[in-house]
């Protein structure tokens, strides 16, 4: 059962169908729904992405039907149907995808009904049925992708051995799932593998359209984008595996001997590539030994992040780093099931670095949470996770400051910093992380 | 109907015929049947705010209090985005250390949409107070619970007997009316209904007239779009012509806002902002108002300092006074006037804001060439024809839009001005056009005032001495709209009841 919940980390599911749509190449959002919700829904995502921001279509230039009494009243259908094609009319775009808000939801406005008018004249107009309260924006990621590989992915292409589609990414949720995505792609790439990633500024419309062409779908998450994979396997024939985000030279070596294997690259291409990636991250790591050993730089980790960065982050810290992880914070809006998975994939690290680990979305029940761990633990100077780090969102500073320990935000929102192409996943990403948590150690001299 | 008996706050189109989509020449406004043009909408229309968003962020800056969404979650998403600047608020007022704000969603779900949230909000609101103690509870009613019927009224009347703590509401659902300025309305209400009306004190008594030879105090009515720079410029014109000043209530706590009710004279710094406000501390506290002028530019400040002399017949200290700022600031503009000269201004903002900020640039000897107005009241009627005449009866295209960038790039492509001045997140469209563009607000810099005229003169020369980003960009990005709309007016879309034919603006080039 939902509760009340504070400070949310989340847009709703419109808002994560938004940021989907507003992520893909000449697509643009058709939003039916009341005025203010496509504000919302995107606001805080390009506010606490990092300062995303807005481009050409989205943000305030995003078509909305902006329905008010009279329709909630009489029904918004005919209002959506005037929209659509004044949006053709209008806006340079080559996928238009209608999704809707709470009140429209409520009302019942037939609205597959509508958009199937312009599929008939060959419109490549879709829809997908995204009311607020039927969840946060990862659950409205996840509706969006099914209404594509449905409605608008080319079906019966041939498939292509070494084609890969990468998936479980929310934009904003992942802040930095543009430089993310762009890093597995040229890490695939050193494989021989070409990998589509459809939500960076590089990426082009019709490798979505052709996405089927993939021979497999690499799901970077447990929980998120795990529905529409299964959809596709169904629809286009794709197999797809759940992959963790691979960040640092021990998981990304992992990943990459994985997908090889899977792919059936040559042994001596991916070891390779590993040989220089794990060499370029020794390079600079190399250096910085005296300045990690002398000064004691070990810390107790504290990650809250979502399902996908908990578990990443924290086995970054602990095989590559050298921290102890603590407790790690799980702050997604997950099923039963899910936070199995989340638990399970947890239960990889080896016991030694494995944290005590809660499902918690606000700061304040986390805090409490961890106090409550903290008071169990026997220390004659109560002090049992000093030196600590917490590595979480904006919203955790003052966690942080509470305990004392040293903060870096990785996790949404992010309000304190501008993101762009930066990157956590791969060797090189592993080295930004590495980078970015000594550097707050080093901050104050 | 008004903030003393109203318990949802009416909404401006009707409370005040207001139009959210018209576009003409300058000239015309105030012609139209108002009736008409608060009917006119748009058969292609993109994303504006609703009510719910003001009313938050107005609310978010009472100090210590909570504010809960009752909702579905992303009604309460933008609140972290909201705490951002109002820390940076904070943090102009000297406050660094001012606590995050606290807000909530009662996060309803689609079995809450089946069954009703009445129940959810109550735990909400108890869970809150017993946690936080805070100095108010706030609730925001969204669309949401509102369709499935939750009586939020009657869910706090319920809870006001068991809890010390003041609670206020806001019904401020997104759907019941276009335009979104209704939210200002809104959070006033709130704070009034809560913190005097429903008051366990109850109202605080009306104040005993002024002793002679007692200072007069003055209610300046500040806004979101008004920066700590800004509110000492204008406590330093009143204080130095005698008068003392409170500011409220956004940033005020409940003594600070009961004690709004003493004032001689309320003042407001934007008439579309108050005038919901104003009317009720007239009408319950006999306090009278000045409503008609914002301190933007030489003339309007002059209009406006000399309006509140007026009520306490301190006009000739005010008119040295004025005489003396207005040398020094004509004085320091000197050395950027050249640059100004005939440079062509489009501007965009409330309507209000928007028009004043034209006199500045007008008497900065620019002209405006172009307007975009987020809704139309008759606030701002006269000040269309004054613009016009001060340049000489040269005209200019209007367009009133809650937003709206397709018919703001049309219209810019077609005007071609030499600077743009816009309200923030209305500078990226012309900047991707290429055009230099100073934001019409930002709470860090001076805007009112005497020290604004010069503080914009100065900004304005600087952005059109090097506005090489802008230009380089516009090379750089692509267009989000079909070339086939450019051919067409950009009020190609706007459905009016109106017989007046639609106005296409000529282009530069015509």
């Amino acid at each position: 059962m939902s509760s009340h919940i504070e400070r949310p980390r989340y847009q709703c599911a419109l808002g994560g169908a938004l940021v989907t749509i507003n992520s893909i190449d000449r697509a643009v959002a058709i939003v039916h729904a009341a005025p203010g919700c496509a504000a919302s829904a995107d606001g805080a995502a390009t506010v606490g992405g990092g300062y995303w921001g807005t481009t050409e279509t989205d943000g305030r230039a995003t078509p909305s039907t902006n329905i008010v009494e009279r329709e909630v009243i009489f029904g918004g259908e005919e209002r959506l149907a005037e929209q659509i094609a004044a949006t053709l009319e209008v806006v340079d775009a080559d996928l238009y995808a209608v999704i809707t808000g709470c009140m429209t939801d409520i009302i019942g406005d037939d609205v597959r009904s509508v958009v199937s008018e312009f599929q008939r004249q060959g419109k490549p107009v879709i829809v997908a049925e995204t009311g607020g309260f039927k969840g946060d924006s990862t659950v409205g990621a996840d509706f969006i992708w099914e209404a594509i590989f449905s409605q608008f992915v080319a079906k019966g292409l041939p498939k292509d051995a070494r084609r890969v589609n990468l998936f479980g990414f929310v934009p904003a949720q992942d802040v930095f799932w543009r430089g993310n995505l762009l890093e597995l792609k040229r890490l695939l790439g050193l494989l021989g593998i070409e990998a589509n990633t459809f939500l960076t500024p590089q990426d082009r419309l019709k490798e979505l359209k052709e996405a089927s062409r993939a021979s497999l779908n690499i799901v970077f998450s447990d929980v998120h984008g795990v529905k529409p994979a299964k959809l596709f396997e169904e629809l286009h024939g794709t197999p797809f595996v759940t992959e963790p985000l691979p960040i640092g030279p021990t998981a990304t070596e992992a990943f990459l001997r994985r997908i090889a294997s899977l792919l059936k690259v040559d042994e001596e291409t991916a070891e390779f590539a590993i040989a220089q990636e794990k060499a370029y991250y020794y390079s600079f790591i190399n250096p910085m030994t005296d300045l990690v050993n002398d000064q004691d730089f070990q810390r107790f980790g504290i990650v809250i992040g979502n399902a996908n960065y908990s578990y990443a982050v924290t086995r970054f810290i602990s095989e590559d780093l050298g921290w102890l992880p603590y407790l790690a914070a799980v702050t997604d809006l997950l099923h039963d099931d899910q936070q199995q998975a989340v638990i399970e994939r947890l239960e990889t690290l080896p016991a030694d670095y494995r944290p005590k680990v809660i499902f918690e979305t606000d700061t304040d029940r986390i805090t409490a949470r961890l106090q409550e761990i903290l008071e169990q633990e026997e220390d004659p100077y109560g002090n049992p996770i000093h030196p600590a780090f917490v590595i979480g969102s904006n919203l955790d500073r003052p966690l942080a400051a509470g305990i004392k320990a040293g903060f870096w935000g990785v996790s949404y929102p992010i309000t304190n910093r501008i993101v762009t192409d930066q990157f956590y996943v791969g060797f090189r990403g592993g080295l930004r992380l590495a980078t970015e948590l000594i550097s707050v150690l080093v901050a104050n001299r | 109907m008004g903030l003393k008996t109203d318990k949802v706050v009416p909404g401006r189109e009707d409370r005040v015929q207001a139009c959210m989509a018209h576009g003409g020449c300058a000239s015309g406004i105030g012609g139209q049947d108002k009736i008409c043009l608060k009917n006119n909408e748009r058969g292609f229309s993109q994303a504006g705010l609703c009510q719910l968003l003001p009313t938050l962020g107005m609310l978010l800056t009472l100090p210590e209090t909570a504010v809960i969404v009752h909702g579905a979650i992303g009604c309460g998403s933008t609140g972290f985005a909201m705490n951002t600047s109002i820390k940076l608020h904070h943090l102009l007022r000297g406050n660094p250390n001012a606590k995050d704000s606290l807000w909530f969603t009662t996060n309803l779900d689609e079995s809450d949409v089946v069954h009703g949230g009445e129940k959810r909000l109550e735990e909400t609101i108890l869970a809150v107070h017993e946690k936080y103690r805070p100095a108010s509870i706030i609730v925001l009613q969204s669309c949401t619970p509102s369709i499935i019927g939750d009586d939020l009224v009657g869910v706090i009347e319920k809870l006001r007997p068991q809890i010390d703590t003041p609670l206020l509401y806001s019904h401020c659902e997104g759907f019941k009316t276009k335009v979104w300025a209704t939210g200002y309305d809104v959070a006033f209400h709130a704070m009034f209904n809560g913190f005097i009306e429903r008051d366990k004190e109850g109202p605080p008594p009306r104040k005993a007239p002024r002793k002679p030879g007692e200072r007069p105090q003055v209610n300046i009515i500040n806004l979101a779009s008004m920066g700590k720079p800004d509110e000492l410029e204008l406590e330093r014109i009143l204080n130095a012509i005698g008068i003392d000043v409170v500011i409220g209530p956004n940033f005020a706590d409940r003594e600070k806002i009961r004690s709004m009710t003493q004032a001689d004279l309320n003042v407001s710094v934007c008439p579309t902002h108050d005038d919901y406000l104003i009317e009720y501390l007239h009408e319950e506290y006999g306090i009278p108002y000045v409503l008609k002028d914002m301190p933007i530019g030489l003339e309007n400040t002059r209009n406006w300092v000399l309006d509140i002399a007026r009520h306490f017949g301190l006009e000739d200290k005010a008119l040295a006074f004025i005489e003396t700022e207005e040398a020094k600031a004509r004085q320091a503009v000197q050395r950027f006037l050249p640059q100004l000269k005939g440079v062509r201004v489009f501007l965009s903002a409330g309507e209000f804001r928007a028009l004043v900020t034209g006199g500045l640039f007008q008497e900065l000897g620019m002209e405006i060439v172009g307007l975009r107005s987020y809704h139309h009241d008759d606030f701002g009627t006269d000040f269309y024809r004054k613009l016009v005449q001060a340049q000489d009866g040269k005209d200019f295209p209007i367009d009133i839009a809650n937003f709206q960038p397709f018919e703001l790039v049309n219209l810019l492509k077609k005007v071609e001005p030499d600077l743009f001045c816009g309200h923030v997140f209305d500078n990226a469209w012309a900047a991707r056009l290429g055009y230099p563009c100073i934001t019409i607000f930002r709470i860090f810099d001076h805007y009112l005032g005497y020290r604004g005229f010069y503080e914009v003169a100065k900004k304005a020369a600087r952005n059109l001495k090097n506005h090489n980003f802008n230009k380089k960009l516009s090379q750089n990005v692509r267009d989000a709209y079909k070339k086939e709309w450019y051919a067409k007016s950009p009020f190609a879309y706007i459905k009016s009841d109106s017989v007046e034919p639609p106005v296409e603006p000529a282009t530069r080039a015509a």
